[in-house]
């Protein structure tokens, strides 16, 4: 081989193995990522909270509902509350799909041969809630051809579905919220990260460490102009996201506001607290990569939470974008509610907590 | 405000196997010059940053005294300036920009700092360089901009860790001119160099050598004791690299 390439090869290899930080970085993260991912991420939609509104007696609808629950697909939903209208299950979150039998039931409405089954979505998450509607559909064909022994080519149980939160199930509305996030992610963690640890690698670390000033004037100084730097971009997307996009706003601005607020306060102090564990800017970009690419696949962007395996949902629970992404598509989407709302805030305001605290005991003012 | 003086005894830093500073005794005299001279890798600024607790020393203690009385470190921290040796400014700031952004950082009253800053640029001649980025000056400038910002809080003592290397040797002479100005109003001064000519400029110099004290006293009376004409011909018959 070409001598001079060689020590170009060599050279370089030696400069990035030599650190222990980048061979963790290297080999270690990237096999630890791809056990959890091949384990946890799948497009196949699971766990869908499922209501089958009936009248007793009612075989057909029954035996509709047992196949539901039997496919695995769906979760039987109990609840204490009655309910006079079948989308309150829906807006209130206690369900995510509603089988609602016509009047007197669907077996009596099979006999009169007008056997009309309405099925009520959540369609905030428009990826589950097409493999609902097909799911259903599938269901109830099993049901026509294998309990009831009718044969197609009509169907002889027609399923009208009714999609709440994004009628036109727009993928453009399910997804440009989750894409605001991650722009945001992208502006916020990464740029405090790299800025901390460029001052580290550049020397003025040094000239800032030995003026009389506080770790907390340094983090705090470094940090909140990425906060405020992170909050005006956030109204500029939004507008892209409403204005552009066609993504409805039905929740109060203030609210989505606050929510922008902790996530970009959640994301500074990730970003804030990976730069400890960095020594230059190398080190920096490939740990934000590291991080940002888990953060994205658990964050619901692409695939749901609740097909996971319940053992590795904490790694979502404690991921910044599963939150923000759930409170965009349920303030923008769904209006907000109090609980939901309150819940996930608290959890941002929670890791910005541990974050922050981290990032002081780990911050040095000795070199 | 009264000048600072500062005591090294024992002080010991490892860094792995390679001991970096050997026990080392020193003494920098309130209001005096003091040079640390030694060839590279001699220990000066693992030195200078143990005397500022930047690093933790392995064995030994700092003192600080002000007007002859021992003072904590903390007390005295905001009257003493500091010059890394590696480049410590931001290139994509101007000299204004680094003068404002340093006058935040010690918390100085606005018409105090503008009457600061109109002195330094005139005494540093970099006036007419206010709004150039500091990665755009030359060698001599960028230190002279770094001695601005240090000379900014008016401090008591300065720990200066080689600030002529890589400078051209007018720009070196006019950086020396500057730091005589200083030390005329009762600052303590510790410059540390490799340059050996430029240990006839201090009050009192510390030969280190491999991390240890070798020599100490007034340049003259250490040439005449050593009996050698320059400070070059002292550490080339100790065998050093100087």
């Amino acid at each position: 081989m070409n001598r001079t390439l060689l020590g170009f090869i060599r050279k370089e290899l030696t400069q990035t193995l030599r650190d222990k930080r980048m061979r963790v970085l290297l080999f270690v993260v990237p096999v630890i990522q791809l056990t959890l991912f091949g384990v946890a991420l799948s497009n196949e939609v699971k766990n869908i909270r499922l209501v089958s509104v009936f009248p007793p007696g009612d075989a057909v609808m029954q035996k509709i509902h047992d196949r539901s629950i039997a496919s695995g697909w769906f979760l039987p939903v109990s609840t204490q509350k009655v309910f006079s209208d079948p989308f309150e299950l829906i807006r209130s979150g206690t369900a995510d799909a509603v089988l609602v039998a016509p009047p007197g039931g669907l077996t009596r409405a099979l006999g009169r041969g007008d056997a009309k089954l309405q099925l009520l979505l959540n369609a905030m998450n428009v990826i589950e809630a097409q493999a609902m509607e097909s799911y259903v559909s599938a269901i109830v064909q099993r049901t026509i051809l294998e309990d009831l022994r009718l044969d197609p080519p009509e169907p002889s149980i027609q399923v009208n579905s009714r999609v709440l939160f994004n009628p036109g199930l727009e993928t453009a509305i399910f997804m440009v919220p989750a894409t605001l996030a991650m722009v945001m992610i992208i502006t916020t963690m990464v740029m405090t990260n790299n800025a901390i640890v460029r001052e580290k690698e550049m020397g003025t670390f040094e000239m800032l460490i030995s003026a009389p000033v506080s770790p907390a004037e340094v983090i705090y100084g470094k940090t909140i102009p990425y906060v405020i730097l992170g909050m005006s971009n956030f109204p500029l997307i939004l507008g892209v996201a409403v204005f552009v996009f066609g993504v409805p706003m039905r929740g109060s601005l203030l609210v989505l506001v606050l929510a922008a607020f902790a996530f970009v306060c959640t994301a500074v102090a990730l970003g804030t607290l990976i730069s400890t564990f960095c020594k230059n800017q190398q080190q920096a970009t490939l740990a934000a990569f590291l991080f940002l690419f888990p953060m994205i696949m658990f964050g619901g962007l692409f695939f749901p939470i609740e097909n996971m395996p319940v053992s590795i949902r904490w790694v979502a629970y404690l991921d910044p974008l599963y939150h923000y992404i759930g409170l965009l598509r349920n303030i923008m989407l769904k209006g907000g509610g109090h609980a939901y709302v309150g819940t996930h805030i608290l959890a941002l305001g929670l890791m910005a907590l541990v974050s922050v605290v981290w990032s002081f005991r780990r911050f040095r003012t000795t070199l | 405000m009264e000048s600072i003086s500062i005591t090294a005894r024992g002080l010991r830093r490892s860094f792995g196997q390679t001991v970096a500073l050997k026990d080392v005794d020193l003494s920098f005299t309130a209001g005096h010059m003091h040079g640390v001279i030694g060839p590279e890798g001699a220990g000066k600024t693992t030195l200078m940053r143990l005397l500022l607790g930047l690093l933790k020393p392995g064995a030994g203690t700092v003192e600080f005294s002000q007007a002859g009385k021992p003072v904590d470190f903390d007390i005295v921290r905001p009257s003493i300036a500091y010059m890394p040796q590696q480049q410590s400014l931001y290139p994509d700031l101007s000299v204004g920009e680094h003068l404002d952004f340093f006058k935040e950082l010690y918390g100085i009253e606005r018409k105090a700092y503008e009457v600061k800053r109109d002195e330094l640029l005139e005494i540093t001649r970099l006036g007419s360089f206010v709004s150039r980025p500091a990665g755009q000056l030359s060698g001599g400038m960028y230190k002279k901009l770094g001695l601005m910002c240090a000379l900014l809080r008016s401090p008591r003592a300065m720990l200066l860790d080689e600030p002529t290397n890589g400078v051209d040797p007018i720009s070196r002479r006019e950086f020396w001119e500057l730091l005589y100005r200083l030390s005329d109003q009762n600052i303590l001064i510790i410059v540390t160099t490799a340059y050996m000519d430029e240990a006839e400029r201090c009050g009192m110099v510390h030969l280190l050598e491999q991390g240890e004290l070798v020599a100490e006293g007034r340049p003259r009376e250490l040439l005449m004791k050593e009996n050698v004409r320059t400070f070059d011909e002292l550490f080339l018959r100790r065998g050093g690299h100087g």
